[in-house]
């Protein structure tokens, strides 16, 4: 299994990330323990200097980062047919026990590494390295993740047995089964749901356009990109996905992503994933809004980070809403088992 | 006001190869003044000049602008102080062949994104001021060494920095044209422009509108407790 060339990409590219985040952190350490940017100390010079190399290195990183979630998924996706039971990456990611940790914990880190790409912009902006500290307590909050992230890959891929007979995606998230998160969330009531998921976009989107035009309610705003950002997850399993497959039971968060429904998943979660981090990017770039060297241009900064989550969001919702409008599926009423 | 505060530049630092260009370098250069950085050939001029115009950092040690500090900046803001504050004259003309005097002289100001025919203009009063005006549509391989010279001045002054800097100009000028140079020198200081030169000329040197002359040696400044 570890031969097979997606399995290669998905190693190379979490131990690149780790080891690279590693050598960071090294230099991320010293700068916590030693960066005064009033001395001429030549150990200050040195990180100066050193600190366009870890920045110029972590955005590449951390960029692979965002892309691997996909890689990530795509291979669970690709690997379908080597496992017996299996009909998309629901499948795949169950054969042993660490698929969906592996999962959950990258994205977490793409929430991350996004933030962490967020504040290296505002940073690089600055004359005087403003939110160097800042940065460097992120990475050094990140990196445990990132290295545990390669454990769990690694024990993912490393454990993968192709006699094993794994569960389908019907199984894995049904409404009839009420044992496991997946079935637990696709026996949600769909119309609920729906209302949820629709109430809280407009809250967000809302929020974000009153905070685009006034400058208000910034933190408000991240909390509630966060919020529908879990709302529009557990929607695609409780209801988006049963329009998209015009199937009243068929809850699969996995299928969307491939051919036969024209990959629309890939573009869903990169909007979703795309608006969380704006969004959150926002609440993490405030508190440095009075900073001197920043105040002329973070606050614009800050407002197209909301402008771009509230848009990825609004497209978010235009192409769910499309998919519900234009399916065959009409759910007048909840389906009782 | 340029303020270098105890500049150390060490190159090929940890090697066998170790050399310290300089060390602890305190000084202060005046405004609108013209400074002569003088020494033997090794002194640590050449080095001094370029940490002084952002060219290269010191190992240790901060050089500060008008006030505000610079060696901590990070690269970009750099190039923008670079470009706006300081105008390079080298010991060669460094002019880029193939391409006529006129385009040499108005290249440095591109990036600034100045309207091409303001910047023309500009090239063309430059160059007919120190003479060489009709030279604007040769080529540079063309110039005689002095003409050469007078549009790397041009071309110095093309962003109409504050602060122009000349590393060894008279090296490659006849006794003359080195006359011409200390003239033209004389001209930006009553402009208001400070001029700083690395030269082991005498001609500099002694020069007397040169305010201020300052003798390094061995990386020190001579006269300064190491």
């Amino acid at each position: 299994m570890i031969l097979h060339p997606t399995v290669i990409a998905n190693l190379l590219a979490v131990y690149i990330s780790s080891g690279m985040v590693l050598y960071a952190v090294y230099y991320g350490v010293q700068i916590l323990k030693y960066w005064d940017i009033e001395s001429g100390h030549e150990l200050q010079l040195v990180l100066e200097r050193k600190t366009y190399l870890i920045s110029t290195l972590l955005s590449y990183v951390f960029g692979l980062q965002l892309l691997s979630l996909f890689l990530f998924i795509f291979t669970a996706d690709s690997l379908t047919p080597l496992f017996v039971g299996a009909m998309c990456a629901a499948g795949t990611l169950n054969v042993d026990a660490f698929g969906y940790p592996t999962l959950v914990l990258k994205i977490f880190n793409f929430i991350l590494a996004g933030l962490w790409l967020v504040l290296n912009y505002a940073d690089n902006q600055g004359y005087d390295y403003p939110i160097i500290k800042k940065k460097y307590l992120l990475l050094a909050f990140i990196a445990p993740f990132i290295i545990l992230e390669a454990i769990l890959e690694s024990a993912y891929f490393l454990g993968m047995e192709a006699d094993v007979i794994t569960s389908c995606c019907g199984s894995l998230f049904s409404s009839e089964r009420k044992t496991g998160i997946g079935s637990e969330i696709a026996s949600m009531p769909a119309l609920t749901m729906m209302w949820v998921f629709y109430g809280a976009m407009l809250c967000t989107l809302a929020s974000g356009i009153f905070f685009y035009l006034k400058g208000l309610g910034g933190y408000l705003y991240a909390a509630l990109s966060l919020l529908t950002f879990m709302v529009s997850l557990v929607s695609i399993v409780s209801f988006i996905s049963l329009y998209i497959y015009e199937l009243p039971t068929h809850h699969c968060p996995f299928c969307i992503i491939m051919e036969e429904y024209h990959y629309l998943g890939y573009l869903l979660y990169i909007l979703l994933f795309g608006a969380v981090v704006s969004g959150i990017g926002v609440a993490a770039l405030i508190p440095f809004r009075q900073v001197e060297s920043l105040q002329f241009m973070l606050s614009g900064f800050i407002r197209k980070l909301a402008l771009a989550s509230v848009i990825l969001y609004a497209a978010f919702t235009a192409f769910v809403t499309y998919e519900i409008v234009s399916s065959s599926l009409v759910i007048a009423y909840e389906v009782v088992y | 006001m340029i303020e270098l505060v105890k500049v150390k530049k060490v190159f090929n630092a940890g090697n066998p190869s170790e050399f310290s260009a300089l060390n602890s370098i305190n000084l202060l250069i005046e405004e609108n003044q013209v400074t002569v950085l003088k020494g033997p050939s090794g002194s640590g001029k050449t080095t001094l000049l370029s940490i002084v115009g952002c060219m290269s950092r010191p190992s240790a040690g901060r050089v500060k602008l008008q006030g505000r500090e610079i060696t901590s900046l990070p690269e970009r803001f750099l190039t923008d102080i670079r470009r706006k504050t300081f105008g390079f004259i080298f010991q060669q003309p460094n002019l880029i062949k193939g391409i006529s005097v006129l385009d040499n002289v108005m290249l440095p100001a591109y990036p600034l994104g100045e309207k091409r025919s303001h910047l023309r203009d500009k090239a063309m009063k430059g160059l007919a001021e120190l003479n060489i005006g009709n030279k604007a549509a040769s080529k540079v391989e063309w110039l005689s060494g002095g003409e050469a010279q007078r549009a790397s001045i041009v071309r110095a002054l093309i962003n109409d920095p504050h602060i122009i800097i000349a590393d060894e100009p008279t090296a490659h000028l006849d006794t003359k044209l080195s006359y011409r140079f200390m003239e033209i020198i004389e001209k930006f200081k009553a402009e208001g422009k400070t001029v700083i030169i690395t030269s082991h000329d005498p001609l500099v040197y002694e020069s007397s509108m040169v305010d201020r002359v300052v003798n390094l040696r061995d990386g020190q400044i001579e006269g300064e407790p190491a």
